[in-house]
């Protein structure tokens, strides 16, 4: 089995706590006179976080927890609140008193510790990392991250799904279209409605669209960690040529305000030839930089995840594909009948990450072809239905999974697991063996949002 | 790698002197007789994301690409707050990052500068009334410039960087 997803409601009276697993879903009760529930962490390793945030957001303890760190509430953020919870209402908070944050070392002759962020030296976002080091040898790795933690489940609540679209889609700028696409997704569901086949179509496009940008992105930064930079050269400039395609086809260089009910109409020559030159342009970096062996050297055998790793942390998307797991959402009828083929490889290693991506680019491009249709129908809005949904996106990153309640027809609940956050947990496994210089490419190779996981 | 050069070669060069308008083409020259004139040539920015979604962060490395090629120009995205004469920071500023923004701001020497990059460090913010921002960026820091966009695009950033010079 595979935890999805771990998180609380307030239902007034007492506490609901839902563990969402690939299989099943669990719902237990638990009264608020006494929050204490069960921890899952020991056969589930990434409920760590999912429950340090449930403590954190609501007050509610997992008693037998090996780990009871506050997670989002930072060393000066305001201590023993609970805002998750109903009563919780205010807007403003002040700063409090340092409370230091006990970080998690290996003592010993001649250990010592390197502690990066949350500024780093690029132009990223902001987020901690802690390393144990022998000499040049990482021994541990502890990630913190939730600095930019925006209380964004909350700011959702009481808003209609219309109000709520800006924001959703403002969640992670790597992900944009895959949130629009889960939110577009429970709106239909809470109409009670199929989702027409030009949408679906129109919709799969600018998902593609989003992540060939992002792939792109990552094959030019990856070699750049590495100390290759004609890679970024080449691959940064085929990615601004598709960031500007996805301007042309939606207005907005990341698809903001992609996702919509309206008609639309897409100007298909020109964008076919555009996907011919991208595939020949595509082809040729592959034959090219496989061909340069100073690079592999870096590459192989670095930030390895083993397949028994992978499936203990149940990790998501190219880190999930890369170490031999078949688990992509797009394993279904309609995207296997539009040219889908699973990429993947087993050695789970830095090179295998780079290569399934290149492969992912190449199978998008021809689902892109198989999209493209010049016309997307209008979907009238109707009736809206309350009730709990839930919606699963495959984004450039992996599995987005999005929980909406509703009544009254307004939000009660928000809830998104960006695949960075189950990600994340795993980096510090992939550690082993390796030396501190290549953490930037380790990193960069799984390609991890902040924002997404921080909300 | 002779198949690197040759296409190279072929694709010669791609930085637009612009393709988006003539108009470009003179900001540039402007931005360039500005920048060695208050800044001795060089212009180091120090980035710092509040919590903002990534977005103004990609825009702004797509300024390093060979289209835009920002460095040409003199302006540097520099690793450390202490290289810097300016900081452009985007995104609310949540409680959690108030603390480390204002220690980075405080680690600049003067003379310096804040240009606030994107909606979300305006009134224009689709975040609102959230207990985990601290507040407006223009009560909490002394912003000089805003660049406004969700996301601000490549052309817009450098076109605020402008008018920050013209400003000072």
């Amino acid at each position: 089995m595979r935890l999805i997803a771990r998180f609380a409601k307030d239902r007034g009276s007492h506490f609901e706590l839902i563990t969402v697993y690939d299989k099943k879903t669990d719902s237990e009760t638990i009264d608020k006179s006494n929050p204490i529930a069960k921890s899952i962490a020991k056969r589930f390793p990434t409920a760590i976080w999912f429950e340090r945030k449930i403590y954190d957001d609501f007050g509610l303890k997992m008693e037998d927890s090996f780990d009871k760190r506050p997670l989002l509430h930072h060393e000066r953020f305001p201590h023993d609140i609970h805002p998750m919870c109903k009563n919780f209402t205010q807007k403003r908070l002040e700063l409090e008193e340092f409370v230091p944050y006990k970080y998690e070392r290996i003592d010993g002759d001649g250990t010592f510790e390197v502690a990066v962020g949350p500024i780093h030296a690029g132009i990223i976002e902001p987020g901690h990392f802690q390393f144990s080091q022998a000499g040049e040898d990482m021994l541990h790795l502890e990630v913190r991250h939730f600095y930019t933690y925006r209380g964004i489940e909350k700011s959702l609540e009481g808003l209609s799904l219309e109000e709520a679209k800006p924001i959703v889609e403002r969640i992670s700028g790597n992900e944009s279209v895959a949130y629009q696409i889960a939110l577009f997704d429970i709106h239909m569901q809470a109409l009670h409605k199929e989702v027409p086949l030009s949408v679906q179509k129109y919709n799969a496009l600018l998902l593609e669209l989003e992540r060939v940008i992002h792939h792109l992105t990552d094959l030019g930064f990856i070699p750049n960690d590495a100390g290759f930079a004609p890679a970024l050269a080449i691959c940064s400039k085929l990615s601004e040529d598709a960031r500007r395609w996805m301007k042309k086809l939606t207005n907005s260089r990341f698809g903001f305000g992609s996702i919509t009910f309206d008609e639309t109409t897409i100007e298909m020559d020109s964008f076919l030839l555009y996907l011919d030159e991208l595939q020949k342009e595509i082809d040729w970096f592959e034959d090219w930089i496989i061909d340069v062996p100073s690079l592999w050297d870096r590459f192989d055998t670095t930030g390895r995840l083993s397949i028994r790793k992978t499936i203990k942390y149940g990790t998501v998307g190219v880190v999930a594909r890369a170490s031999g797991r078949v688990l992509d959402r797009r394993l279904n009828h309609f995207y296997i009948d539009h040219g889908f083929v699973m990429a993947g490889a087993n050695s789970g290693d830095v090179s295998a990450r780079f290569l399934v991506r290149i492969d992912e680019i190449k199978n998008s491009i021809l689902m892109m072809k198989n999209f493209i249709d010049n016309k997307k129908e209008e979907i009238k809005s109707d009736k809206l239905y309350d009730g709990e949904y839930n919606s699963y996106v495959e984004s450039s990153l992996g599995e987005v999974f999005m929980h909406i309640e509703l009544k009254d027809k307004k939000i009660e609940r928000f809830f998104v697991r960006d695949p960075s956050f189950i990600n994340w947990q795993a980096l510090h496994v992939m550690m082993d063996g390796d030396i501190i210089a290549d953490f930037p490419l380790i990193n960069k190779s799984c390609d991890l949002s902040y924002a997404g996981s921080d909300l | 790698m002779i198949s690197f050069w040759q296409k190279r070669f072929k694709s010669s060069i791609l930085t637009e002197d612009l393709e988006i308008d003539k108009e470009l083409e003179t900001i540039k020259k402007e931005l360039k007789n500005k920048i060695s004139k208050k800044f001795a040539g060089s212009l180091a920015i120090r980035m710092v994301d509040s919590g903002s979604c990534n977005a103004c962060e990609a825009e702004c490395n797509a300024l390093a690409n060979p289209y835009y090629n920002l460095e040409r120009l003199g302006i540097y995205f520099v690793a450390s707050p202490r290289h810097a004469d300016v900081m452009l920071l985007s995104g609310v500023m949540t409680l959690n990052m108030l603390p480390h923004a204002k220690d980075a701001y405080e680690q600049m020497s003067s003379p310096k500068w804040v240009i606030s990059l994107g909606d979300c460090t305006s009134s224009k913010c689709p975040i609102k009334n959230s207990f985990a921002i601290a507040g407006g960026i223009d009560e909490l820091f002394p912003i000089t410039h805003h660049i406004q966009g969700c996301p601000p695009e490549p052309k817009d950033i450098i076109m605020g960087i402008l008018e920050f010079l013209r400003k000072i």
